[in-house]
């Protein structure tokens, strides 16, 4: 501890140099945290997928039957399934388009991470055009409880018009993701009676079963039930359809670890050249240290702690920065700010490597000044 | 002019005794410039793609409000009015060059990992091969009309597992032998499968097409033809030049990946950034005397300027080009599978252009500052200095 001082004033010997290399380190740890948010982000969205909670989509992408919810529902394990059928419009901007989902009371069965009351459900399922939104959807268009909101869609209902309109009965959010999920939940007899193709079909069932443990197995059951009908299903737990949605997206992993590859080479470079040009321009003041007793360890560990000081507190720096900075980024963008979570244990891996850069770049002039001859360094040679 | 020369001359001669913190800046270039070139190489390749499905005499016609073929949907008396309107080419043999298409998807696994990949199966109209003469059998046959048959393009076959001609892939009512391969000049096309719509409406028993495309007499009749369609009775539609439709389609994707690549390269860029800074501080500082006593000779403070940005101009130059050339040889032809899409990555020569303009002027700043204060030395101080 005694010898902080010391340490300090090397650090600050060539205070525009410290603060080029500290900024360089604090910049790649921004880096670094972004990336461990995204990474983070889709582990999340696997944790949080549930185990049990089956998805039965269409196999080849043509609707299925309304019929097979019941049919589903008679399976041995299965506490309850609903049928959904997304309707795809936009509200004043057509730019905007997002999906209405068109179900029934069972779907919140199914999803009870929606805080939607009974008397909410109640009232939707007495109101045909009803719907329930989520908080974040209500803010996006500025919609209140009792609106009446007209929603342009590209399926044409019977009277030959394009509009739908909805009206506010609730609304509601989503405990798993609180004040950012996009929900807008209607009935599902709206749609099928008002449209004139596909009627009486769906695009998806959710099924809710008791034991998760049979998970796969109840899925092959459904599958098999209409593997030889003209519309075959493909169902998985919606947890082992988050992990193929997360892996299908791209080698994420491998291109997050690429570009950590890159940063952190770059900081060795960095770093190292740094502390080199420092210890190569204080030859003569660690050969009057050296003089003065120091011995050579303390001489190499002096450069090292300097290393190890400017680089935990620049990476600190960058991951707090990262840390606080996303979820402003997620208040000014939801649908981003979703994807992104920078867990704990990031901070640790970052000192981690931060650590690992100060003693690697650190090492070879640490050398020098240690193996550095006093009377060389004081004639100046 | 002739100071400028011999200033940087002189700067220049002295960097191999700088050898470390000039490749500093360099290796920190390369890695910022690598990396967005790399990732914008995706949206490079992706962009190509789609560019090449289109063509500007083809028009593409969806339902109103359908923000892509998945979304739309037209009945087969829709799709009969279409094909009689004017602008629309003949042929002797079809009468009339178009297609409605019916699109659905089969999920395959990819040949690198094994996961499950959607891929496209397109169900075309007989006057297929007149609309779309780019689509060419490399090998095997075309598929018979009421058979269930398909032929898959060169990428889905290269990329995905099981689809070699005599493979039999799973789609409604059994399993479809694949009968040929094909080709179509790089286009989306050659990571689908194709089929007759006829049939595979049948087997998935539906009615409704998903899309209709049509080859246009001439790039200009365009207007007319679209006229006629949103004049005529019936349900509105959507009608797009093919070219626009597909740039359409591939915006909101090439964006979100050029936001990555310039969030990414940007953020390590300016780590590079402050490397160079740091390397033309120090070398300015160190050369503090030589640079007073040029200025005692006569040395304009502009040629001083000058030397030092164009010393880091030159470092970030290596960087950029190092950057670009390990960009080139680890990713450019690569095909990458993205869902059941396959890109080829394209390292363009407009990206070398973005790459090494990135880094230039990153090393413009870099080089500004450490000038203007090496202009800025006052020569008696700098000349006592040491």
């Amino acid at each position: 501890m005694k010898y902080l001082p010391l340490v300090w004033a090397g650090l600050w010997r060539r205070p525009a140099r410290t603060i080029f290399t500290f900024l360089s380190i604090t910049v790649a740890f921004i880096l670094f945290g972004i990336l461990a948010a995204i990474s983070g982000g889709l582990a999340h969205a696997v944790n949080a997928a549930r185990v049990d909670r089956l998805i039965a989509d269409p196999k080849f992408g043509t609707n299925m039957p309304y019929a097979y919810v019941d049919r589903v529902a008679g399976l041995p394990g299965v506490t309850v399934v609903a049928p959904r059928q997304i309707l795809v419009g936009y509200y004043r901007d057509p730019k905007q388009a997002f999906g209405i989902v068109m179900s029934d009371r069972r779907f919140f069965a199914v999803r009870p991470e929606l805080t939607a009351t009974k008397e909410q459900i109640d009232l939707l399922m007495r109101t045909r055009t009803g719907a329930l939104i989520t908080v974040l959807s209500a803010k996006q268009f500025g919609w209140k409880v009792g609106d009446r909101v007209p929603v342009i869609s590209n399926t044409v209902k019977k009277d030959g018009s394009k509009v739908w309109t909805f009206d506010i009965l609730g609304i509601i959010d989503n405990v798993d993701q609180p004040g950012r999920s996009r929900f807008f939940i209607s009935n599902y007899d709206y749609v099928d009676e008002e449209r004139t193709l596909e009627k009486g079909t769906i695009d998806r069932m959710l099924v809710r079963i008791k034991d998760p443990a049979r998970a796969t197995a109840t899925s092959r059951a459904i599958d098999a039930m209409f593997a030889n009908s003209g519309a075959p299903t493909r169902t998985g737990s919606e947890k082992s359809q988050a992990q193929t949605g997360v892996q299908s997206i791209g080698d994420i992993g491998f291109f997050i670890r690429a570009v950590i590859v890159a940063v952190l080479f770059m900081l060795l470079f960095l770093t190292g050249n740094t502390m080199m040009q420092s210890v190569r321009e204080r030859g003569a003041e660690f050969a009057v240290l050296k003089a003065m007793g120091y011995s050579d360890t303390k001489l190499l560990a002096i450069v090292m702690a300097e290393s190890i000081i400017l680089c935990l507190m620049a990476g600190l720096a960058g991951l707090a920065i990262a840390k606080l900075g996303i979820p402003r980024i997620a208040d000014l963008d939801p649908d981003t700010g979703r994807l992104l979570l920078m867990p704990w244990s990031a901070i640790g891996t970052g000192m981690g490597f931060a650590l690992l850069v100060a003693l690697v770049s650190a090492l070879a002039p640490g050398l020098r000044a240690r193996r550095l001859s006093i009377t060389d360094a004081l004639a100046g040679r | 002019m002739k100071q400028i020369i011999a200033v940087t001359l002189m700067n220049l001669r002295t960097v191999p005794d700088r050898l470390g913190s000039s490749l500093v800046v360099v290796v920190g270039m390369a890695c910022a410039v690598g990396a967005l070139v790399s990732i914008l190489s995706m949206s490079a390749g992706f962009l190509r793609t789609m560019e090449s499905t289109g063509s500007p005499d083809r028009a593409i016609v969806l339902s109103d409000g359908a923000l892509g073929e998945w979304g739309s949907t037209l009945s087969r008396e829709t799709v009969t009015t279409l094909s009689d309107m004017p602008g629309v080419q003949t042929d002797p043999k079809f009468k009339r060059v178009v297609s409605a298409d019916y699109s659905g998807y089969t999920v395959v696994a990819k040949k690198d990992d094994g996961l499950d990949a959607y891929v496209t199966v397109r169900g075309v109209g007989p006057a297929n091969a007149a609309l779309r003469p780019e689509i060419k059998l490399v090998s095997g046959r075309m598929f018979r009309p009421g058979q269930y048959e398909i032929i898959t393009g060169v990428a889905a076959q290269s990329q995905f597992a099981g689809l070699k001609e005599g493979d039999r892939v799973s789609l409604p009512e059994g399993e479809w032998l694949v009968v040929g391969t094909f080709e179509s000049g790089g286009s989306m096309t050659e990571s689908e499968l194709l089929a007759d719509a006829a049939t595979l409406m049948s087997s998935m028993r539906t009615t409704a097409f998903k899309s209709f495309t049509v080859r246009l007499n001439s790039p200009d009749a365009l207007a007319l033809f679209k006229r006629s369609v949103t004049s005529r009775p019936g349900p509105a539609l959507q009608i797009e030049r093919e070219t626009d439709y597909f740039a359409d389609q591939s915006r909101s994707f090439t964006k979100f990946l050029n936001t990555i690549a310039y969030v990414v390269g940007g953020i390590m860029g300016l780590g590079a950034m402050f490397g160079a800074l740091n390397t033309m501080y120090s070398a300015v500082s160190s050369r503090q005397r030589e640079i007073a006593t040029l200025r005692a000779l006569g040395f304009g403070a502009g040629a001083v300027v000058t030397s030092v940005i164009v010393e880091a101009l030159l470092f970030c130059a290596a960087g950029a080009l190092v950057g670009i050339a390990v960009a080139l040889a680890l990713f450019n032809g690569n095909e990458h599978a993205l869902g059941g899409m396959v890109i080829r990555l394209a390292v363009t020569p407009q990206l070398a252009v973005t790459g090494a303009g990135f880094a230039l002027v990153l090393g413009l700043v870099g080089g500004l500052l450490p000038g203007i204060r090496a202009a800025r030395l006052p020569v008696a101080t700098a000349l006592r200095a040491v």
